[in-house]
């Protein structure tokens, strides 16, 4: 009598230890079978605003590739490598800049994405490097007067530049479709040595833009690329 | 956090787009010829011309009829000489000013200016007296006056 209620008890005892374990194992182990794998690999594209510009504008021609390596969850290797040929038409002189540019750096993606989704809101820095020609085609000199005017002096010289910079980017990238991401961004650049004409000034760098009066510029980039995807982790 | 700092680079990015090249503010560019005149009897007071007309040949009057005892004048950069007819209450004085030109570029905005080097000048003195000095090597700004002219 008496060992059957001690083995009631037992029994009792072990239920209730079931219990609590059963319980910590139910909330376990779902957090920890769900995880999204991510892929890593290669992504090219091209900047698809340079194109469109080309044929729209008279003055400009250009187009870009762009590709990046993902590194580790967050970083990103990026390069973006192109041509651009620009026309500067100012009210007294008027220019082109045409030549190759490369930029190097990387991507951080500052989003942490839903389930299986790969958006990226991100900021990034460049390295860059422009080599090219610039012509200067004419240029009226400035005589703010109308009792003697000057004439415009087409004598084209050419002189062969280059540029280095430092970028800092900021954008967002969305895939649309499968493995297919469209991007946008918007860089800040500041010159760190450019070689100057003589009498004259670089007006304009590939890769660039614009060289505002304090050496710096900006950019903006409408990317389309695909990723080649070599793992997932 | 991270979407602060993405914020403020944002900010950031878009005050330091304001920049001021696309307008010349700098005036003027090329220099004009600033001329002075004294009184020959007292050398250190200016005097002002009376019945005033200046002209350079075969164009119009840049001053016509004026009581003045400063003037400034362009000079025409596509020649290397530029002669100024003085006429005072009728009576007219020739000036000569002659010079090498130079392009110096200046900004995107202001473009090129012209600096005159070598710049001698001449008077035929008929109601000028004197005048100081009669070389300048460079002519590049209108700080001050360029030539004293006594009468």
């Amino acid at each position: 009598m008496c060992k059957y209620f001690i083995s009631i008890f037992l029994f009792f005892m072990v239920v209730d230890g079931f219990c609590q374990k059963q319980k910590k194992d139910s909330l376990a182990i779902p957090k920890d079978s769900v995880t999204y794998k991510s892929p890593y690999g290669i992504r090219v594209g091209i900047d698809i605003s340079k194109p469109i510009l080309t044929s729209t504008s008279n003055s400009y021609s250009g187009l870009e590739i762009v590709a990046d390596y993902r590194i580790s969850k967050s970083i990103f290797l990026a390069a973006e490598f192109g041509y651009e040929e620009k026309t500067s038409e100012e009210d007294y002189t008027n220019s082109v800049a045409k030549g190759n540019y490369i930029r190097v750096g990387f991507n951080y993606n500052a989003y942490e994405n839903w389930l299986d989704m790969n958006n990226e809101i991100f900021t990034g820095y460049r390295y860059g490097f422009s080599i090219f020609d610039q012509r200067l085609n004419n240029y009226t000199p400035n005589v703010n007067t109308n009792y003697f005017p000057a004439n415009l002096i087409s004598t084209p010289t050419t002189s062969s530049l280059n540029a280095h910079w430092s970028e800092f980017i900021v954008g967002l990238k969305v895939e649309t479709f499968n493995n297919l991401f469209a991007s946008i961004s918007v860089s800040y650049k500041i010159l760190m040595s450019v070689k100057e004409p003589e009498n004259f000034k670089t007006l304009y760098s590939p890769g660039f833009n614009r060289i505002f009066e304090s050496g710096t510029g900006f950019g903006f980039n409408y990317t389309i690329s695909y990723l080649i995807p070599f793992t997932k982790k | 956090m991270k979407k602060i700092v993405l914020f403020i680079l944002l900010i950031v990015l878009i005050f330091s787009a304001c920049e001021k090249d696309d307008f010349c503010i700098k005036n003027p560019i090329t220099a004009k010829l600033v001329i002075d005149f004294y009184d020959d009897a007292n050398r250190e007071t200016l005097k002002n011309v009376t019945s005033f007309y200046v002209w350079a040949e075969g164009k119009d009057s840049i001053y016509s009829n004026e009581r003045i005892s400063s003037i400034s004048l362009p000079l025409n950069s596509l020649a290397t000489e530029t002669v100024y007819n003085f006429s005072k209450e009728n009576i007219i004085n020739q000036f000569t000013i002659r010079y090498t030109t130079q392009d110096e570029y200046v900004s995107r905005s202001c473009g090129y200016k012209i600096i005159f080097n070598e710049v001698t000048f001449l008077s035929d003195n008929t109601w000028i007296n004197d005048f100081t000095p009669e070389t300048l090597t460079t002519l590049d700004n209108q700080n001050e006056a360029h030539v004293q002219i006594f009468h």
